[in-house]
């Protein structure tokens, strides 16, 4: 009787739960060509703008995006100013790189044009630099410890990362989350997942000075020293970071509204804005 | 009769002290003569009560010899009885009691229908004088007034699945209860042709009825007859996914639906997320479907009304079922607890895969632990009634359902001193609504009726997750419990009256007040091994308490023999943070007959929706959350006119349906980005919605079989249902997410033979809107390319207008046959159904690929419903 009774349950839960998959012959209708504009830009550094073309959705490798090495990158500061700006190759990949670091209090508008392909342009300010100091860690344990001092009044966002140091360069990157007892998402404890960044706005401590702890996937054995990158983002860099996540972390899965990545790219597609990164480098004890 | 016979028969018992000193229409009498005149009986009142009674003998004639035997009764009630077919009336004027003739020249008759064998109270039952081409229809407690002539002395009570049979009126205007014998129990089904239950004879339009039977009789899925996915195929309604109870009324979402047990509303009306509907339906009596043209008695909701009544419980005999299904089991029990005055009934309802699951299968993860998982709903009714008197009645209803999750986790290896290792997890989630009523049915007078309620309804959702963890090389102890809540309360008091004053009116009126209490998102963190106080242990989203006030009066009218309105009002006030919300809304319906026995019906609807449902996805989940209109997103509203026509065919065999709506909504809330299943911070939900409209509009025909062996119906709807909200798609127009142009429902149902009947039911549906992405670009991740971690931005997708796609059409054809053996005093009954018997692919949803197998990128479809066969055996007793 119970073999029967396996079967039975047994059939029909396979048959429940075989939900199958079938490729659909739809062609996905491909918007045109556009230029795509990208980069995020520091305080005290050289602005790195990448300019590339886009594809159709069906297109599978992530190297087709092709380079627009002709285009003409503009860069315009708010007071006034317009940087010279080369094309570089570095590390196999073409920048067009101004030839002046980017100021804090600026604004800067970028603009693109390619032949072909209608012109574009962006714009962004810069955000002051976060507060972040006392960076700590323990040898086989799994918590990195901060404090962050957050601008108060005004919304502030954060990017964090954490990388291994050797030889002074930070090597790798490590899989961390926000200790959950310090972000109140249960979904952070359910999901019990990681991730090489976080971001986050500081609507549930703005103004507040506190001691965040990081949790890492793994006991912390790898390095001697540890850095925590924690950068403050403009609105326009933290919409942009945000909804990548979220659409990445949708996995394509189109039950539910599809996410939207964040542009401010008017023409075309990408991202111009403003960052502040501070590296805190430690020794772990 | 002998002189010495007459007076041995006026006898004179006085039970009472002789209460000369004054009497009232309560004073307790006792009469008992044998063939005298009413005057003898008024004599012998007031010389035993001191009763004085003042008439003119040219205008009341007390000659009438009558026979009465009372013992202790009202005197008012002895008068009535007394008087009434003479059609005198009486009043007191000082110590006096006056009779007058009475020149009325109609009647009203009151009381009840009920099923004769059960005593269970009928809705929707027909009272219907042919002679007079006049009726009129029980309410939802089985309740009716009929004011006719005063001659009318008979009438045919009809309803669906009854016998039909004419009742003899008593003399008096007294209440009666009218017993139906339903068809089920006679070897031989008679259909007669009574006028009653002809659409052409109801001013309401839009509404659809829903028997018990219709739903038992559909094909089932792993075994479960289905309310929702019955009322699915009803032409204007879509399912939403394949294979999930959505409710998607005339292009409305979930959240505008009304849903009322027993009068009592629901907040979520599913298990499983969605698969099956919340209530087992063999304990459901009947379930009216409002799509529109909404009396002015509902409000609240937008879309629809679906108002599910209960059965009460048999007033005579202990009888019930239970039924074994792939998924499920259940059982219901009803019966007497005091004959033919109280009675009981009680189901319950347990899914079980994880029984079977846990027995079978055992669940590991990556270091061999075995979990022990939990996942059931169940859900239990009871309800209790009591006859107090003819005129009133109390029932005593509740109901209790929860869907669970649990999964344990409990390592057995040994720690592994340079890792993390894992001692425990336990994950529980838990959602359900809990559900309580007590009424009180009144009837004052021949015309006059009441309900008085109270309503209780919760929906609560919680989940609690807790982990260990070990870390020996630092000696670190992880231990953390974090808990997140959800909850809405409604609590109320309404009072209907149902108040027929002539034959040519039907008013109702009445009013509620009801308190809401939202409080969504409430979560707790404990870090049992932690030495910095984290941010803080305890997030809330917005919680709010609100008062919700209602009056309402609508009149059914005749104005003409062939022109009939339904005009109403419905008056409510939302009071919420100190902010009162208002509103007056207008309904109106027509009726005007036309030749050959159609009928035009038109109706006017206006509804408002005060609160606000946070969700995602577009269908319902367990974690999405109800919020109260605020200054910044105000109430919902809505819109509707519906024309059509309508017709019964003369032997009640066929109806026929064709109406045409345009709903406009306002204040419709939208999420321009996905917030999560769960999201702890709610304070900012309206920074986080857009605020639009809506509109909707279409044709639906229907026409369906309801007699004879073969039943069933074929429906067609046309509709487009669209959206504009100025955060989203550009502020440009787009169609809801379940905008479907075309669908077609046939359900059909065959008697085979004594033991055998069959069912099927297929339906089709034309494509919903999707959204896909129009271009891939790359990403960027960092300012510089001297960063540390540094490469090739993500790839990401674009998209552009919402809605640019539609997903294929879909269709299914469910089939289901039953045998059934009857025995003496029980029967049993074998149930197979096949759902999507062709194996369809229907889609569940779509997703962009990316095939690292063939190093493709494409749209690739799920589907969660291929062919599924399932057997349910069931005994009734």
């Amino acid at each position: 009787m119970k073999k029967l009774v396996f079967f039975i349950y047994a059939f029909a839960l396979v048959i429940l739960w075989c939900s199958c998959e079938k490729r659909v012959n739809i062609e996905i209708a491909y918007d045109g060509d556009k230029l795509v504009m990208n980069t995020f830009i520091q305080p005290d550094s050289l602005i790195y703008v990448r300019v590339t073309r886009s594809v159709p959705v069906s297109v599978y490798d992530e190297t087709a995006f092709k380079e627009e090495a002709g285009a003409q990158v503009n860069i315009a500061a708010s007071d006034g100013s317009v940087l010279p700006v080369v094309l570089q190759t570095i590390a196999g990949r073409r920048f067009f790189v101004s030839g002046m670091p980017a100021k804090a209090g600026l604004q800067y508008n970028i603009s693109a044009a390619s032949s072909g392909l209608q012109a574009v342009s962006a714009y962004d300010t810069l955000p002051a630099a976060p507060q972040a100091r006392d960076g700590s860690a323990q040898k086989s344990s799994t918590r990195i410890k901060f404090i962050l001092k957050d601008h108060p009044g005004t919304g502030n966002y954060y990017r964090l990362r954490v990388f291994t140091v050797e030889n002074n360069a930070a090597k790798s990157a490590l899989l961390f989350r926000l200790d959950p007892a310090f972000n109140n998402n249960l979904i952070d404890i359910i999901a019990n997942g990681n991730s090489t960044s976080l971001i986050m706005d500081d609507s549930r401590f703005d103004g507040r000075e506190l001691t965040f702890v990081l949790q890492t996937q793994d006991p912390i054995n790898q390095s001697d020293s540890l850095m925590v990158e924690v950068t403050a983002l403009t609105h326009n860099a933290w919409s942009y970071l945000r909804t990548v996540a979220l659409q990445q972390g949708n996995s394509g899965v189109i039950v539910s509204e599809p996410i939207r990545v964040f542009s401010n790219v008017l023409n075309g597609y990408g991202i111009v804005a403003g960052i502040n990164t501070k590296q805190l480098v430690f020794k772990v004890d | 009769m002998s002189l010495t016979g007459r007076l041995l028969t006026v006898l004179f018992l006085l039970s009472l002290p002789l209460q000369v000193l004054g009497w009232d229409w309560q004073t307790k009498v006792t009469v008992v003569v044998q063939h005298q005149s009413l005057q003898t009986v008024c004599e012998l009142l007031e010389k035993n009560y001191g009763i004085h009674f003042s008439y003119s003998r040219d205008l009341v004639n007390l000659s009438r010899k009558v026979t009465v035997t009372v013992h202790n009764q009202r005197l008012k009630t002895v008068l009535e009885d007394l008087f009434a077919p003479d059609n005198i009336k009486f009043t007191r004027v000082g110590d006096l009691l006056v009779l007058l003739p009475d020149n009325r020249t109609t009647r009203t008759i009151n009381g009840y229908v009920k099923d004769a064998a059960t005593g269970e109270r009928l809705p929707g039952a027909t009272i219907w004088s042919p002679t007079l081409k006049q009726g009129t229809v029980t309410n939802q407690y089985g309740f009716f007034s009929f004011t006719t002539t005063k001659d009318t002395s008979s009438v045919v009570v009809s309803f669906i699945g009854y016998q039909p049979q004419w009742q003899q009126f008593p003399q008096n205007d007294r209440t009666i209860e009218i017993s139906l014998e339903s068809t089920t129990h006679l070897k031989e089904v008679v259909v007669s042709g009574t006028e009653g239950n002809n659409l052409q004879n109801q001013t309401q339009m839009s509404k659809v009825n829903i028997s018990s039977a219709a739903v038992n009789k559909t094909p089932r899925l792993l075994g479960d007859a289905d309310l929702i996915r019955t009322l699915q195929a009803i032409p204007g309604v879509s399912g939403g996914m394949d294979g999930v109870s959505g409710l998607h009324v005339r292009g409305g979402s979930p959240d505008q639906n009304l849903i009322l047990l027993d009068g009592s509303p629901i907040f979520n009306f599913s298990h499983f997320f969605g698969i099956f509907s919340l209530i087992n339906p063999d304990v459901v009596k009947s379930t009216d479907l409002y799509k529109g043209a909404f009396p002015a008695r509902f409000g609240g909701r937008l879309s629809s009304v679906v108002d599910i009544t209960l059965k009460d419980g048999d007033m005579k005999n202990y009888h019930g079922d239970a039924a074994i299904g792939l998924i499920s089991t259940k059982f219901d029990l009803e019966g007497p607890i005091i004959k033919d005055k109280t009675s009981f009934i009680v189901s319950a309802r347990r899914s079980y895969p994880d029984l079977v699951y846990n027995s079978l299968i055992r669940l590991e993860d990556d270091e061999k632990n075995e979990a022990d998982l939990s996942a059931y709903f169940y859900d239990i009714n009871a309800k209790v009634n009591h006859i107090f008197s003819p005129k009133d009645r109390l029932y005593l209803s509740f109901y209790t359902g929860e869907d669970k999750m649990n999964l344990h986790l409990d390592s057995t290896s040994i720690p592994d001193t340079a890792k993390i290792n894992m001692i425990s997890s336990g994950f529980d989630v838990s959602w359900g609504n809990t559900i309580g009523a007590l009424r009180w049915n009144h009837i004052y007078g021949p015309r006059l009726f009441s309900n008085i309620s109270l309503n209780y309804s919760t929906y609560s959702f919680s989940t609690q997750i807790g982990y260990k963890y070990i870390l020996p090389a630092a000696n670190e102890l992880i231990d953390q419990v974090g808990t997140y809540r959800s909850r809405m309360e409604i609590a109320g008091v309404r009072a209907d009256f149902d108040y027929r004053p002539s034959p040519d009116h039907g008013v109702r009126f009445g009013t509620a007040v009801n308190i809401h209490d939202f409080k969504p998102s409430m979560s707790t963190f404990a870090d049992k091994t932690g030495s910095v106080t984290p941010l803080d242990t305890m997030a809330n989203g917005p919680q709010n308490t609100a008062a919700e006030m209602l009056l309402y009066i609508e009149d059914e009218w005749q104005l003409t023999p062939s022109f009939f309105v339904n005009v109403g009002i419905h008056a409510s006030g939302f009071l919420v943070s100190g902010k009162l919300y208002h509103s007056l809304q207008p309904r109106l319906g027509l009726r005007y007959m036309l030749p050959k026995n159609w009928a035009f019906k038109a109706a006017y609807t206006q509804m408002n929706q005060y609160i606000h449902l946070l969700s995602n996805y577009g269908t319902s989940l367990p974690t999405d959350i109800w919020v109260p209109a605020t200054d910044r997103v105000a109430p919902m509203s809505s819109r509707q006119v519906a024309l059509g026509i309508a017709k019964t065919s003369n032997r009640q065999v066929y109806e026929f349906t064709l109406e045409g709506y345009y709903k406009n909504m306002h204040n419709m809330i939208e999420l321009r980005d996905p917030m999560g299943f769960i999201t702890p911070d709610l304070l900012r939900w309206e920074d986080q919605v857009s605020v639009g409209r809506g509109w909707s509009y279409g044709g639906e025909v229907m026409v369906a079989k309801k007699k004879g062996n073969t039943t069933g119906w074929i429906g067609y709807t046309l509709s487009w249902s669209t959206r504009r909200f100025a955060d989203i798609n550009g502020g440009k127009i787009f169609p809801y997410k379940y905008d479907h142009r075309h669908d077609v429902e046939v359900v059909f149902n065959q008697v085979l033979s004594k033991n055998w009947d069959f069912s099927a039911s297929w339906r089709f549906t034309t494509g919903s809107p999707m959204t896909l992405p129009v271009a891939s670009y790359e990403g960027i991740e960092t300012g510089s390319p001297w960063d540390p971690v540094s490469g090739p931005g993500n790839s990401i997708d674009r998209y552009g207008n919402r809605y640019n796609y539609r997903t294929e059409n879909s269709h299914r054809l469910d089939i289901g046959i039953n045998w059934t053996k009857q025995r003496p005093k029980w029967s049993r009954t074998w149930n197979f159904s096949v759902i999507n018997v062709y194996n369809h692919k229907n889609p569940f949803y779509y997703y962009v690929k990316r095939d690292d197998e063939a190093k493709q990128r494409y749209l690739s479809k799920v589907v969660i419903l291929p062919i599924l066969p399932s057997v349910t055996y069931s005994v009734k007793f």
